[in-house]
């Protein structure tokens, strides 16, 4: 993206054409912002986000904000400056009477932004910047203390919907200097450069990844000079270096820091190296220097087997996609073997200059980059762990149900919860694999539903003896007289293979049943990522009653449904 | 460096570059416009590494003038 020209951009752009299902855009200015338009479509359509931009009206940010509220997403250039005309110099000027009014007039139009918004998925605001007219000195004047003012504002006021962008950064990431075109400034408002917009997209890409569900999910990692520096079959415990009071050591032990922070977060953390698994774990648990705990790392593939065919294993076992792998390792070899056979897996090598290394792992992050990270996240680290548990005693039952009554399984049925909407939009936004319709809904939406009067939004929390696994399957539901529609059924993979899925759905009919509804439908959009539940219907029982390539429509008589197959799993009812 | 500006004119226009010809303007082309514009100029300097008057932006009426106003800065050089 950044070696492409301007007008490579517009052709390249043009000929990806958009499907009539493209990621809606609209973007408000009080400047003039047209080239942004083919640089940020053809960006997420680089990432397979096939999104179609349209730009507001010049100088309209208010009027447009109801406009455009039905986009999937809006972003809003409020240029300072332009509030109103030359606003640089006559801020300065300004009596604190003048002052309070200019305030109190833009904050009713955030106000009023903020609201005509309120139900758009997601909403991109620049913070105020003073940035371009006030480098030059180092002082602070009344344009700067204006600007820190509503800045202020909009960060106490903005809904969870708004995503601010710390547009400073941007500018810094260019030069200022490279940030403007003074000259289309003067003659059309044009403010910003195409180097600018060109980083401005770059920065922004990240929260619509991860609003489409696209953000990465795990980091597998090499070991030898990746983690630490030295090869511990070849240099054994004291050869290998990662302390930070040695200069090669501190470099492994920020890395390490990151890795860790990542963890935190509910990043999965693995191994993927060619070693014998003794010499790691020895590492692992008793070298004074490792800063990661064994709990940290999820899976290890330490063996001699090819990367590639390892890294397959890894997001099969952990049940993530190939594609939400990021993995690091020092060797040319290794990555241009991961490159060719498992293109999907983003790689990072080590750098030469191994002082360059932490920053280089820090430019990566924002592909992790996850909008409101939940307690859930961070539990999922400790959950999969659990799960090897699981799988170990698995192999001594006769049949599967056997099995899964030893587990002792209970699930919490919660309907309508208002403190879990952040968690229940996370999951419409990341489930691939099990998930019917693969509807992505942000925080708003969801609340939309708790609000709206034929809609049920159900969750439900599970645990087993070996754990909980918190808030792990949604569905939404859609009423009409005597028939409901299923809007959305999904369910975090790693609590598949346990029935729980049927079981929620008998609840939910036993309610419908209760509200005198006869008829549900259903239907099954497919996506690259969810053909394990192509069938899933079937196996409930609904009537195909249509079929094309990419759906499959279906049709349940209520009355007809016999309950209890699961009665294995215990149901708790929510509060 | 005529193939050149055709090809840039063709992306930023989306017209096919075999339909410009000295008096293509924004007369006969729809997508220039005065933002259209603003994007060819943007784009003639950074893909030829020149810098424009603003003298010339205002004489880049067609297609021919613009290759008229391109002699006149790459030969200032």
């Amino acid at each position: 993206m950044k070696e492409l020209k301007f007008s490579e951009i517009v052709r390249l752009n043009n000929e990806l054409k958009n499907t009539s299902n493209a990621y809606s855009i609209a973007i408000l200015s009080n400047i003039t912002v047209h080239q942004i338009n083919p640089i940020l479509e053809y960006a997420l359509k680089s990432e397979n986000i096939d999104a179609k931009c349209t730009i507001g009206d010049y100088d309209n940010i208010v009027q447009d904000s109801k406009t455009f509220s039905d986009r999937k997403l809006v972003v809003i250039f409020w240029e300072l400056a332009n509030l109103i005309d030359g606003f640089q110099y006559i801020s300065n000027d300004l009596s604190s009477l003048e002052t309070e009014q200019y305030l109190t007039r833009f904050k009713s139009e955030i106000d009023f932004v903020f609201k005509n918004l309120s139900t758009t998925s997601l909403v991109i605001l620049n913070k105020f910047s003073t940035l371009i007219f006030n480098h030059h000195f180092s002082g602070r004047n009344n344009f700067d203390q204006l600007c820190q003012e509503l800045n202020n504002y909009i960060l106490k006021n903005a809904p969870a919907n708004v995503e601010i962008v710390e547009i400073d950064r941007v500018i810094a990431s260019v030069s200022i200097d490279k940030s403007v075109n003074f000259r289309d400034f003067y003659s059309s408002k044009n403010l910003y450069s195409i180097d600018f917009l060109k980083s401005y997209v770059g920065f922004i890409t990240p929260i619509v990844r991860s609003v489409c569900g696209l953000s990465k999910k795990a980091l597998i990692l090499d070991c030898d000079n990746t983690l630490w520096n030295g090869v511990i079959g070849e240099d054994g415990m004291d050869g290998i270096i990662m302390s930070p009071s040695k200069p090669k050591g501190v470099v492994f032990r920020e890395v390490q820091n990151i890795v860790k922070h990542l963890s935190k977060k509910g990043i999965l953390i693995g191994l993927n190296s060619k070693n014998n698994i003794e010499d790691v774990e020895e590492v692992i648990i008793n070298h004074p220097d490792f800063w990661l705990s064994n709990e940290q790392i999820v899976i290890k593939k330490v063996n001699w087997k090819n990367k590639a065919e390892n890294l397959n294993e890894i997001a099969k076992e952990l049940n993530i996609g190939i594609d939400s792998l990021v993995f690091i390792d020092d060797s040319d070899f290794e990555i241009n073997l991961i490159n060719e056979y498992v293109p999907e897996v983003y790689t990072i090598q080590v750098p030469k200059n191994i002082y360059t290394y932490p920053d280089m792992i820090r430019s990566k992050l924002s592909l992790f980059f996850n909008r409101g990270i939940s307690e859930e996240d961070v539990k999922r680290v400790r959950m999969y762990k659990e799960q090897s548990e699981r799988e170990s005693i698995k192999s001594g039952f006769e049949n599967m149900e056997e099995y899964l009554r030893s587990l002792q399984l209970e699930m919490t049925i919660l309907i309508d919860e208002q403190e879990l909407v952040p968690r229940i939009a996370q999951l419409t936004q990341k489930t691939n694999q099990f998930n019917l319709t693969t509807k992505r809904y942000t925080e708003s939406d969801i609340s939309n539903f708790l609000k709206s009067n034929n809609h049920s939004v159900y969750a439900f929390q599970a645990c087993d003896k070996f754990g909980d696994f918190g808030t792990t399957g949604v569905s939404i539901l859609e009423i009409d007289g005597d028939k409901a529609r299923i809007d959305t059924f999904l369910m975090s993979c790693r609590i598949l293979g346990r029935k729980i899925e049927y079981r929620f759905l008998e609840e939910i009919f036993r309610d419908l049943k209760n509200l005198n509804i006869s008829q549900v439908e259903a239907s099954y959009l497919s996506t690259a990522k969810n053909v394990q539940t192509k069938d899933f219907f079937e196996s409930a029982k609904f009537n195909l009653i249509k079929e094309n390539e990419s759906e499959k429509q279906y049709l349940l008589n209520l009355d007809l449904i016999q309950q209890g197959e699961f009665d294995f799993i215990k149901v708790k009812n929510g509060k | 460096m005529e193939s050149k500006v055709k090809e840039i004119m063709s992306a930023i226009f989306e017209v096919d570059i075999l339909t410009i010809d000295n008096s293509s303007s924004p007369d006969t082309i729809e997508k220039w416009d005065s933002l259209g514009h603003m994007n060819l100029v943007t784009s003639l300097e950074d893909e030829l590494g020149i810098i424009f008057e603003d003298h010339h932006i205002e004489e880049m009426l067609n297609f021919g003038l613009i290759m008229e106003v391109l002699k006149e800065v790459t030969s200032d050089r």
